[in-house]
């Protein structure tokens, strides 16, 4: 059980960091600034939360694997690699992360923003001194959720990566073979350690966003105090 | 202070005013007052001066907007000494609190917003943005986050204390309470500046309806000047002929508005009517409605001319005021404003 376990900790680990910085400041582009095509922009993006896994990994599949353009233009053949689940993994969460990114940066109150230019901070201290310390538990609850969802990733996984033992055979691949083959109680062993992980990650996330909401609901105040 | 400002987005507008003292921007919603303040602090794109060319971190102004963001996640010390940040930590906390000091709160310097009042709250806005030392202080509505109750008292103490710093201020605000505070008004609608002077001279003399409106007149008479005498106009108002004081405009046969505040409408005391002067334009009519307003009630006066009024409650009990009884009201011609029709 241990080397499913530890690639797909590697993996969720991952893909949270590699969204955190795709993700963030597109994120930060779709919550504070107009421009045009950005529904466009922002349907495609989010594209592959409604698409069957089998769907997306199927393309994915045709762009990593042999003889596609990746390996033409590149020489890179990454199915049925780590390298090729991670990419796998990192487009089928950008919903995830996007959205949940996305409302932690919305919920800043643009009045904050200028205000703190008017009071002499050029874009990188308010970037630094106010946009990240007011998003920071929004940011960390979005990337946990992304982390969560990783451990379970099944369909994407399979199609790209298939069930190769240390490079692509995470836990849910791993626990469908258990179950194929019949070894059950090897099978239950491995789904409660990630019932227990998904339970923990979650219970994180509740605490974060009760501490996020009292954190910026008081950036405005009520006029009946 | 001469302001001159060109804006293009999000609304058209062009001014030109004068800030001196405390100086209030009076206007309706959506003619454009905070995009002016946004447009001085460097916020939105426009041509002008002064300040032209500067980005907003470099400008030498205060900016409140109206809920004064003030930082969440910092204290209210903290909050102040977010401009002065060019100073070393001892020095800048030691500057922060003075400036708290200087708006009276010091004790507040440990709290967090969201532990403050409205008016504790823009106090400590006011304080940081009086750190960055500014030549021009900005407010959005000052007095619309304020708690309608105490608002006046509130803000009549922080108004103390900017009147003592000398710094010219320019607030927002379509509060005629506010406005009579000021030391100056200018008076913005749609089509651009309308009116500028002392407060004083826009509450007596509003040039037009809409500023007659903003300045709390709540009488409008519809009417036409059927002629003019030395210091007086005549106007005919639905049957009426009102006496008015003459403006220099008016000419015989132009349609005017008469505007008369609801409280300078005079109920006549029974035992008094015999001395006063045919010319105050005395009405008789019924008085509909008379409802509490504050410490004083708002009635519906109908005769020739439906008229609001607003009294003090001793003229109501001395008179013994009754919905449905019949009354004599006074215009006086020195309460009547005329404004172009």
């Amino acid at each position: 059980m241990l080397e499913p376990l530890l690639l797909t900790l590697r993996l969720a680990l991952l893909t949270s960091l590699a969204l955190l910085l795709l993700a963030g400041p597109l994120a930060w582009v779709l919550a504070k600034r107009e421009f045009r095509g950005r529904g466009l922009l922002e349907t495609l993006l989010l594209l592959p939360l409604v698409l069957p896994p089998t769907v997306l990994g199927f393309y994915l599949l045709l762009l990593l694997g042999k003889n596609g353009p990746l390996q033409q233009w590149f020489g890179l053949s990454l199915a049925f690699t780590f390298e090729g689940i991670l990419i796998g993994s990192v487009v089928f969460n950008l919903p995830l992360a996007l959205s949940n990114y996305r409302e932690a940066f919305r919920t800043i109150d643009d009045d904050l923003l200028q205000t703190a230019r008017t009071l002499g901070a050029g874009r990188w201290r308010v970037l630094r001194e106010v946009v990240l310390p007011l998003a920071a538990p929004g940011l960390l609850s979005g990337t946990l959720l992304v982390f969560a969802h990783v451990l379970g990733e099944f369909g994407v996984v399979l199609m790209v990566g298939g069930s190769l033992p240390g490079e692509t055979q995470v836990l849910s691949i791993y626990i469908y073979e258990l179950t194929q083959a019949l070894r059950l109680e090897e099978a239950n062993r491995v789904a409660l350690v990630l019932v227990g992980l998904a339970f923990g990650l979650l219970l994180a996330i509740r605490s974060l966003e009760a501490r996020w909401k009292s954190n910026t609901s008081s950036s405005t105040p009520s006029a009946s105090r | 202070m001469e302001v001159e400002y060109v804006l293009e987005h999000p609304v058209r507008l062009e001014i030109a005013l004068q800030v001196q003292g405390f100086t209030v921007l009076l206007g309706e919603s959506g003619v454009g007052k905070t995009s002016l303040l946004k447009a001085l602090a460097g916020l939105l794109p426009a041509r002008g001066r002064p300040f032209a060319g500067l980005r907003a971190e470099q400008r030498p102004v205060g900016y409140l907007p109206q809920h004064f963001a003030l930082f969440p996640h910092l204290s209210a010390l903290e909050n102040v000494a977010f401009p002065l940040a060019h100073l070393p930590p001892a020095r800048r906390r030691a500057k922060a609190l003075e400036f708290l000091e200087l708006m009276g709160i010091p004790s507040l310097a440990p709290r967090y917003p969201r532990q403050l009042s409205g008016g504790q709250q823009q106090r400590v806005a006011l304080a940081r943005a009086l750190a960055r030392e500014p030549q021009l202080l900005l407010l959005d509505e000052p007095t619309s986050a304020l708690d309608v109750a105490t608002r006046e008292e509130v803000f009549s103490e922080v108004l103390a204390s900017l009147r003592d710093l000398n710094i010219p201020t320019l607030a927002a605000s379509h509060d005629p309470w506010l406005a009579q505070q000021a030391d100056r008004v200018a008076v913005l609608s749609a089509r651009g500046l309308i009116q500028q002077g002392s407060s004083t001279e826009v509450f007596a003399h509003p040039v037009d309806l809409g500023t007659a409106r903003l300045v709390g007149f709540r009488n409008f008479l519809r009417g036409v000047v059927e002629g003019l005498e030395g210091e007086n106009a005549w106007i005919a108002c639905g049957g009426v002929r009102l006496r008015a004081r003459r403006p220099g405009w008016a000419r015989p046969g132009q349609p005017v508005v008469a505007c008369v505040r609801s409280d300078e409408v005079i109920v006549v005391r029974p035992d008094r009517r015999p001395e006063l002067p045919v010319q105050d334009n005395l009405l008789s009519g019924t008085l509909l409605s008379l409802k509490p307003e504050g410490l004083g009630l708002r009635g519906r006066f109908s005769g020739p001319l439906e008229l609001d009024l607003l009294l003090p409650r001793h003229v109501q009990e001395r008179l013994g005021l009754e919905v449905g009884r019949t009354i004599e009201v006074s215009l006086k011609p020195q309460y009547l404003h005329l404004v172009p029709g």
